[in-house]
C-alpha cells in the first residue's frame, strides 16, 4: 500500500455524499387507464462493484449510485439489463359523437413540468428518518408518499425544499423519491441530478394521466363530463416502479378541483366562441348564484373588460384576455357557501420563441356566507407562480456566448438543523394563504386562445408547446423585399471590391490594459479554437507557426500568432484584429485564404472576439518570420479571395435560434463559430468552400486524416448518444466507440480545458445534428453483438492474421485484461467500418498519441517496423475481422505508400 | 524538460525529470536501475518489459512516464519481501523454467498480475494470460509448468497433453517469430 494515498483521505461528510443516477424501464407510461410498464427480468448487481459502483434495484425501480456524477451516468450507460416487452395496448378511443353536442377532450399531465432547470435533490437516510433538500415542494402529500414507498413515519421525514404545491406536479418530486430510495440503500447520502434525462422522460411518460371528456348543447346551457379516465394525483414514479403504490395515495380533492374548472371554463370559452358571444356574458347568463355573479361583475369591472386588448405589438407579439369562474362548495354544502373565484388574464404571446408573459392579471375571491368579498388579491404572487410554473419561462436564459460554470452545478448546501417544514393547510391548493387558485390554469388557456386563436387542451403552456402549436396555425406574413435588395446590392459592392485597405499599425497594448477575467475568458476562446493546434509546427513553439497544411492548391504555412511587432501581430489593432477573424482580411489589407476558418470565426460574439485579442496580446511575444506558401498560380493571386469570399463567405455573426434551448445554443455558438468544428468535417467543393445542404458536416479527408460524419450518416456500428459523445469530447474515448485520435487529440485536449456544461452543450449540439438520442439502453447491447461477431478470424487473411498477433493482439485481443490492453474493442471502432481505410493506416504508421489526454489511449509507431505489404495484410485482416459486414477496401497499398511517404517526410 | 513526475515503484517514491512521453521502462532501467524489466521489441510486442501497475499486468516500453503519476507500480524488484521470493518465483525455479532467461521477467509477472485478478485460474486461462508473452528458446513446456504450479495446478506439462485447448495457441508463442 501506498503510505500518502492513505494519509489523503479524509473522512467528512462532503466525502460521505454520493451520487445517484436512476435507469428508467425501456417503456412505461400512464395513460388514462393504466400504468403501462416493461418488466426487469435481471440485473447484475455485482456487474460493476469492481468500479466502486453500487447497483440498486426494486421491482422495476433500477438505479446505480457512484462517487462521481459522471462515473454513476457512466455505470448506468453500461449496466447490463434484461427487460420484458410490456403488451401493446390499444388505446380505446371512444365512441364517435353522432348527435349535435359538442364535444371536447381535455387531457390533465401528471408532471407539470420535469423541473424548471437542472438542480439537485439530495436525501439522507439515517435511522428510520430522512432528509431531503432540493427544490422539492415540501408538502403533506409527498411527505405521504414517501413514507409509503420507504414504509417509515410521516413525522421522520424532513424536507427542506424551496417550490411550493398548487397548480401541479413536478419532476423534482420524481428525483426526490429517486434519491430517497438510493441514500437508504447504500446508508449515505445521495445527490440525484434534475436533469432532463429521465425526469423529462418521465414528464413525458406521465403527460396523458388524466382524460375528461365534456359534451354540452351548442348554446352552453346544459354540458356535463360525459369521461372521466385515469389520475387525478400522479405520486413518485418510484412508487408505481417498485409497486408500493397504495389508492389512497391517489385521491386528492384540490387537484381534481383545479383539474375540472380548467376543463369546465375552457369548454364554457369554446362555446363562448362558437356562439360569438361574450365569455363574459355568457358566464352571467349561467351563474346562478347571486354572489358569484356579483364577484364576476366587479372583477370584470376592475379589469376594464369591455375594453379590448390593443395588439400593437407587430407581427410577433400578441395579445389576448381571458376570464375563468369557480365556485367551490364548502363541506357543509349549503348553497350559499362556498368560495367562488374569478380571474381575468391577460397575456403577451411571442409568437417566434412561443413565450407567454402574463402582463396582467385580476383575481377576485368570496370566501361564501361566512367570509368577506375580496374582489381583489394580490396578484403579484400568483403571477409570478403562473408564469413559473404554468408558462415554463426561464429565470432568464443565459446568452449563448457566457463563460461563467453555469451555477446549476453546485450542489444545494446541507442545512443542518432545517427548520421543520412548512405546513400547508390542508383542503386548499394554497400559494398563500387562502388563495383557491381553480380558475388559474383555464383563465390563462382562454386568454391564449383569445390571443392566438388556438385552443390549448391540456396543460402547461411552456415555450416549445405554445411555439409548436402556433406554427402548425402557420400564417404568411409579408416580407419587405425591397429594403432586403438594396442591402443586398451595398453589400455585393463592398465585397466585390478586391482591395481592401490597411490599417494603421498601432504599438502592442499595455500588459495592464485588460483584466485578468478577459485574459481568461480569451484563454477559453483559444483553447475552444484550438489556435495553438494550427499556429504551432510539430515540435516548434506554441503559436509561432509553420505549420503546412497541404491543400489541393498548393501548401499553406500557419502563421505567427505572437504578439511579435514585426513577424507576428503584435502592431495590429483590435479593429484589424476583428478584420481578419471576421472577413479574412489581414492588417495590410490583403486577403487570408480560408484555411484559417475565418468563415467560422465570424459567428464569435463580439465580447469573446475582444478577450481573444486580449489574450493573444498579453502572450510572450516571439519573432519569427512566415514561411512562403507554396501555391500554384492562379491560386497565389490573394485577391481573388474577395470573389470567393462573395461567393461563399457570410460574416453575420452567430444568431441564436429563440426556438431552441439555451444549451442547444451554446452548443451551436462553440460548435459552429470559435470550435470550427465544420471546417474539417464538411467536405469542400472544387473551390475549397465547405458544402451546404446534406453535405454539410457529412465527413471529410483533412490532412491525411478522415473526419468522420457528424450526422445521422455516421457509421459508427454501435451509433452515437448525446452521453456517448459528451464522454468522447470530455475524456478523448467512449466505450461504446474508441479513442480519439490524429487531428481529433488535440481538439479534445483543448475542450479539457472547458467548463464540463459547455463540453456538454456541444454535445447536444452534435447529437441533434447525428439525431441521436440522449442516452439509448440498447446501445451496450448492439455493442456486444458487434464485438460478439468478431470474435471468430476471418479465412483466407493468414498473413494479415499473423501480423495482428504478433504486433496487435498482446493489447487488442481482449481475452485477459492487462493495464496496457486497448480498452475499447476494435469490432466499435467507426475507423474500421469507415469507407476509407486512412485513418486505420495512419494509426499503425503513426501510432496514437493523445497527449494532454491522460488514459485516452497510447499506441506505438509500426512505421518503421512493418512494411508496406505487412501493413496491406494487417489492414485487410482488420477489416474483415472486425467489420465483416462491409466491403474490402481498395487500393490499400497505394493509401498505405502515400501516407508512408508523409510520415517520412515528417 | 518539464517539471519533476512523482513515481510510486516497489512502495517507494521518486521523482523522475523525464519528457512526459518517456516510455515508463527507460525510466525504470536508467533512472531507477531496476534492470528486472528488460528491453525487447520495444513496441509492446513481446512482453519481456513487463511490470504490474496497481497489480495488472503492464507492458512498461509502450506506457509514456506522465500518465502513471497516481499508479503503484512494481517490477520483478519487488516481487518478494526482500526475504522470500514471490510463490511465482519459487514455482520457476522449482519448475526451472528457463532457458536464456530474457523473456523469464515477462512470464512472472504476467502470471503473478493473472493471480492478483484471479487466484485460482484455469489452466485455459494461464495458457491465454501467456499467449502473447513471448520465449524464442522454446522454453515453454517448463514456463507453462511453472505457471501452473503457481497457479496451484497440476505442473503436468512433462506427461500426456500439453492443455485441453485445442492444438496451436495452447503454448505462450515465440516459434512463430
Amino acid at each position: 500500500m501506498n503510505p500518502i494515498s492513505d494519509a489523503q483521505a479524509p473522512d467528512t461528510d462532503k466525502d460521505a455524499l454520493r451520487y445517484g443516477v436512476v435507469i428508467r424501464p425501456p417503456v412505461y407510461r400512464l395513460d388514462a387507464r393504466a400504468f403501462v410498464c416493461s418488466q426487469l427480468l435481471h440485473v447484475d448487481r455485482e456487474a460493476l462493484a469492481e468500479e466502486g459502483v453500487t447497483v440498486v434495484a426494486d421491482g422495476n425501480f433500477v438505479g446505480v449510485v457512484a462517487t462521481s456524477h459522471e462515473a454513476a451516468r457512466r455505470a448506468a450507460a453500461r449496466l447490463p439489463l434484461r427487460w420484458s416487452t410490456p403488451d401493446r395496448d390499444a388505446t380505446a378511443v371512444g365512441p364517435a359523437a353522432t348527435d349535435a353536442r359538442l364535444r371536447r377532450d381535455y387531457q390533465w399531465p401528471g408532471r407539470l413540468a420535469w423541473g424548471a432547470e437542472p438542480d439537485w435533490v439530495i436525501a439522507d437516510f439515517i435511522d428510520g428518518g430522512l432528509r431531503l433538500a432540493g427544490p422539492v415542494a415540501s408538502t403533506e402529500r409527498l411527505r405521504g408518499e414517501l413514507a409509503c414507498l420507504l414504509e417509515s413515519d410521516p413525522q421522520r421525514i424532513h424536507i427542506d425544499g424551496d417550490a411550493e404545491a398548487g397548480l401541479g406536479r413536478q419532476g423534482s418530486d420524481d428525483a426526490a423519491a429517486d434519491a430517497a430510495l438510493l441514500a437508504r440503500a447504500i446508508g449515505r447520502p445521495v445527490a440525484v441530478r434534475l436533469d432532463p434525462d429521465p425526469y423529462a422522460r418521465d414528464a413525458e411518460a406521465l403527460a396523458r394521466a388524466r382524460r375528461l371528456r365534456v359534451s354540452g348543447t351548442a348554446d352552453g346551457d346544459d354540458f356535463r363530463v360525459d369521461d372521466d379516465l385515469g389520475y387525478v394525483s400522479v405520486p413518485p414514479l418510484a412508487l408505481w416502479l417498485t409497486g408500493r403504490l397504495t389508492e389512497n395515495l391517489l385521491r386528492d380533492p384540490d387537484a381534481a378541483a383545479l383539474q375540472f374548472t380548467f376543463v369546465q371554463e375552457s369548454f364554457l370559452d369554446e362555446v363562448a366562441a362558437a356562439l360569438g358571444e361574450d365569455p363574459v356574458a355568457l358566464r352571467l347568463r349561467h351563474i346562478k348564484d347571486p354572489r358569484g355573479r356579483q364577484l364576476l361583475k366587479s372583477v370584470a369591472d376592475q379589469a376594464a373588460w369591455d375594453h379590448p386588448v390593443e395588439n400593437d405589438g407587430g407581427a410577433d407579439l400578441v395579445r389576448g384576455r381571458g376570464v375563468a369562474y369557480s365556485h367551490r362548495p364548502s363541506e357543509s354544502g349549503d348553497a350559499g357557501s362556498g368560495t367562488r373565484s374569478a380571474w381575468i388574464a391577460d397575456v403577451e404571446v411571442n409568437t417566434v420563441t412561443g413565450g407567454v408573459r402574463l402582463s396582467r392579471l385580476v383575481a377576485g375571491q368570496d370566501a361564501g356566507a361566512d367570509g368577506p368579498l375580496r374582489p381583489l388579491l394580490d396578484a403579484t404572487p400568483l403571477r409570478d407562480t403562473l408564469e413559473r410554473k404554468l408558462l415554463g419561462l426561464p429565470s432568464s436564459p443565459p446568452p449563448a456566448d457566457d463563460w461563467a460554470a453555469p451555477a446549476d452545478r453546485k450542489l444545494p448546501a446541507w442545512r443542518p438543523s432545517s427548520p421543520p417544514a412548512r405546513r400547508d393547510a390542508p383542503g386548499t391548493p394554497a400559494l398563500s394563504e387562502g388563495v383557491d387558485l381553480s380558475p388559474a390554469v383555464a383563465v390563462v388557456a382562454n386568454a391564449l386562445y383569445d390571443a392566438t386563436g388556438v385552443r390549448f387542451r391540456s396543460p402547461p403552456f411552456s415555450p416549445a408547446r405554445v411555439r409548436a402549436a402556433l406554427e402548425e396555425r402557420a400564417r404568411p406574413g409579408k416580407r419587405r423585399w425591397w429594403w432586403a435588395g438594396a442591402l443586398a446590392v451595398t453589400g455585393l459592392l463592398a465585397t466585390l471590391w478586391p482591395f481592401r485597405p490597411s490599417i494603421a499599425p498601432v504599438a502592442r497594448p499595455a500588459a495592464n490594459l485588460y483584466s485578468a477575467e478577459t485574459i481568461e475568458r480569451g484563454r477559453l476562446v483559444a483553447e475552444a479554437g484550438d489556435c495553438a493546434v494550427c499556429h504551432t509546427a510539430e515540435g516548434g513553439t506554441v503559436n509561432l507557426g509553420g505549420r503546412p497544411f497541404e491543400t489541393p492548391f498548393g501548401t499553406l504555412y500557419s502563421t505567427n500568432l505572437t504578439p511579435d511587432p514585426d513577424t507576428g501581430i503584435g502592431n495590429w489593432s483590435f479593429a484589424a484584429f476583428e478584420r481578419a477573424m471576421r472577413e479574412g482580411i489581414g492588417r495590410d489589407g490583403r486577403h487570408l485564404y480560408p484555411a484559417f476558418p475565418y468563415t467560422d470565426f465570424a459567428k464569435i460574439s463580439d465580447t469573446d472576439m475582444q478577450a481573444l485579442y486580449a489574450y493573444l496580446m498579453a502572450q510572450p511575444a516571439v519573432a519569427a518570420p512566415a514561411a512562403q506558401n507554396e501555391l500554384r498560380f492562379p491560386f497565389n493571386i490573394r485577391s481573388m479571395m474577395a470573389g470567393w469570399n462573395l461567393l461563399f463567405h457570410d460574416p453575420a455573426p452567430f444568431k441564436p435560434d429563440p426556438s431552441r434551448s439555451a444549451q442547444w445554443n451554446r452548443g451551436a455558438y462553440l460548435f459552429e463559430g470559435a470550435g470550427h468544428c465544420g471546417a474539417c468535417h464538411t467536405p469542400r467543393n472544387l473551390f475549397g468552400a465547405e458544402k451546404g445542404g446534406d453535405a454539410r458536416l457529412s465527413g471529410a479527408l483533412v490532412d491525411g486524416w478522415e473526419a468522420p460524419a457528424l450526422t445521422a450518416a455516421s457509421r459508427s456500428p454501435a451509433g452515437w448518444t448525446e452521453q456517448s459523445l459528451f464522454e468522447y469530447l470530455r475524456t478523448g474515448r467512449s466505450d461504446a466507440h474508441g479513442v480519439a485520435g490524429g487531428p481529433m487529440a488535440p481538439v479534445v485536449a483543448g475542450l479539457a480545458e472547458l467548463p464540463e456544461d459547455d463540453v456538454r452543450a456541444i454535445a447536444h449540439y452534435v447529437a441533434t445534428q447525428m439525431d441521436a438520442p440522449l442516452s439509448d439502453p440498447a446501445q451496450s447491447e448492439r455493442a456486444a453483438a458487434v464485438v460478439a461477431a468478431s470474435r471468430a478470424a476471418p479465412v483466407g487473411q493468414e498473413a494479415g492474421q499473423r501480423v495482428f498477433e504478433g504486433a496487435c493482439a498482446a493489447c487488442h485481443e481482449n481475452g485477459t485484461a492487462t493495464f496496457t490492453s486497448a480498452k475499447q474493442a476494435l469490432a466499435l471502432n467507426t475507423n474500421l467500418h469507415s469507407q476509407r481505410p486512412d485513418n486505420v493506416i495512419q494509426s499503425i504508421l503513426g501510432g496514437v498519441h493523445a497527449e494532454g489526454v491522460a488514459g485516452a489511449g497510447e499506441m506505438p509507431a509500426f512505421v518503421h517496423s512493418l512494411s508496406d505489404r505487412q501493413i496491406v495484410d494487417l489492414v485487410q485482416y482488420l477489416r474483415a475481422r472486425f467489420a465483416p459486414g462491409e466491403t474490402p477496401w481498395k487500393e490499400v497499398g497505394k493509401t498505405v505508400a502515400d501516407l508512408r511517404r508523409e510520415h517520412d517526410q515528417q | 524538460m518539464s517539471d519533476a513526475l512523482h513515481l510510486t515503484v516497489n512502495g517507494e517514491r521518486h521523482a523522475v525529470r523525464a519528457a512526459p512521453s518517456t516510455p515508463l521502462l527507460y525510466v525504470l532501467r536508467n533512472d531507477l536501475c531496476l534492470n528486472g524489466p528488460k528491453f525487447g521489441c520495444g513496441l509492446g510486442e513481446c512482453g519481456a518489459c513487463m511490470v504490474l501497475v496497481d497489480g495488472r499486468a503492464a507492458r512498461s516500453c509502450v506506457l509514456p512516464v506522465s500518465t502513471l503519476a497516481d499508479h503503484e507500480i512494481t517490477t520483478l524488484e519487488g516481487l518478494g519481501d526482500g526475504e522470500r521470493l514471490d510463490p511465482v518465483q519459487d514455482a520457476f525455479i522449482e519448475e526451472q523454467g528457463a532457458q536464456c532467461g530474457y523473456c523469464l521477467n515477462g512470464m512472472i509477472m504476467t502470471v503473478r498480475g493473472l493471480l492478483n485478478a484471479d487466484p485460482a485460474p484455469t489452466r485455459e486461462a494461464v495458457v491465454a494470460a501467456l499467449d502473447h508473452t513471448l520465449c524464442r528458446c522454446g522454453t515453454h513446456q517448463e514456463i507453462l509448468a511453472a505457471a501452473c504450479r503457481a497457479a496451484g495446478l497440476a505442473p503436468s506439462a512433462h506427461e500426456g497433453e500439453p492443455s485441453a485447448t485445442q492444438g496451436e495457441p495452447s503454448a505462450p508463442k515465440g516459434e512463430k517469430e
